[in-house]
């Protein structure tokens, strides 16, 4: 997987003012599996996304804690109150330290 | 001929491995090891490590839990969960849990909601092990917990760790 990393979003094309928009994120990640030999886990530094913070106007709209049982890819959709024309922000934080970030702008009519 | 690891021994290592375990030696850089990760346990077990002797009520009518009734692949099985709630600041949801019970590591995901989020609902794909239940664990502002639960067959397992 060379395109390790690349975050998607989606959002409505635009969203009237007070209604809940729901903003679908992702994460190309191999999200790696707990191994196991002989019935015992193996141990080792797995490489999962176990943080996921979504912003909407710079304020915080959810945190995610994944395990490594989210599938590979994760993607997860959130909902948010749109009040004003901005940016909807999505980090994702993998096991390693590694940061991999989304934006989109969110239209409010 | 007596063991070489004596009873004193042994507690004592461990004692420094709980230790270290607490004082996580893991840089961020690290975290994937098993150390970090949550142990291999039952549900019974998994519950009573997040939420303790708190009463969890019956949450069949307040909690939506969208997902296939036969899961052909275990590795990715789509979930959508809706946790009636109005969501301003003095009642709303701040976390849902979603548990495979099937799972070696229950605990799938954990999501925080805050009041800005407008409506307390989450969409993902889960790894099962195995068919079984999936439970959904709603925690109010004011700590209060709901669950329901969802049985899945998944057709091939999806090695969920």
């Amino acid at each position: 997987m060379t395109d390790i990393g690349t975050v998607k979003l989606a959002v409505p094309g635009s969203v009237r003012r007070g209604s809940v928009a729901r903003v679908r994120a992702l994460v190309i990640h191999p999200q790696e599996r707990v191994e196991r030999q002989g019935g015992r886990s193996v141990d080792r530094n797995y490489r999962f996304v176990n943080r996921i913070v979504v912003t909407y106007l710079g304020r915080e709209v959810a945190v995610i804690e994944p395990s490594t049982s989210v599938s590979e890819n994760p993607t997860f959709t959130v909902p948010f109150r749109a009040t004003e024309t901005g940016p909807i922000k999505v980090t994702f934080t993998d096991s390693h330290g590694v940061k991999f970030e989304g934006t989109a702008e969110v239209k409010v009519t | 001929m007596t063991s070489p690891l004596t009873r004193r021994a042994w507690l004592g290592a461990a004692a420094l491995g709980a230790a270290v375990a607490a004082g996580r030696p893991w840089p961020a850089r690290a975290q994937g090891h098993l150390a970090n990760l949550a142990p291999e346990e039952s549900i019974a077990e998994t519950m009573k490590r997040l939420f303790g002797g708190r009463p969890i009520k019956d949450g069949a009518g307040l909690i939506s839990i969208d997902m296939p009734l036969i899961a052909e692949d275990g590795a990715a099985v789509p979930i959508a969960v809706e946790v009636k709630s109005p969501m301003t600041p003095e009642s709303h949801v701040k976390a849902i849990y979603i548990l495979a019970e099937k799972n070696p590591r229950p605990l799938n995901v954990k999501i925080g909601l805050t009041p800005a989020a407008g409506q307390a609902y989450v969409a993902t794909n889960l790894r099962l092990a195995d068919s079984g239940p999936v439970r959904v664990v709603a925690e109010a502002g004011d700590g209060a917990l709901w669950i329901a639960s969802r049985d899945v067959r998944v057709t091939v397992a999806g090695c969920a760790a």
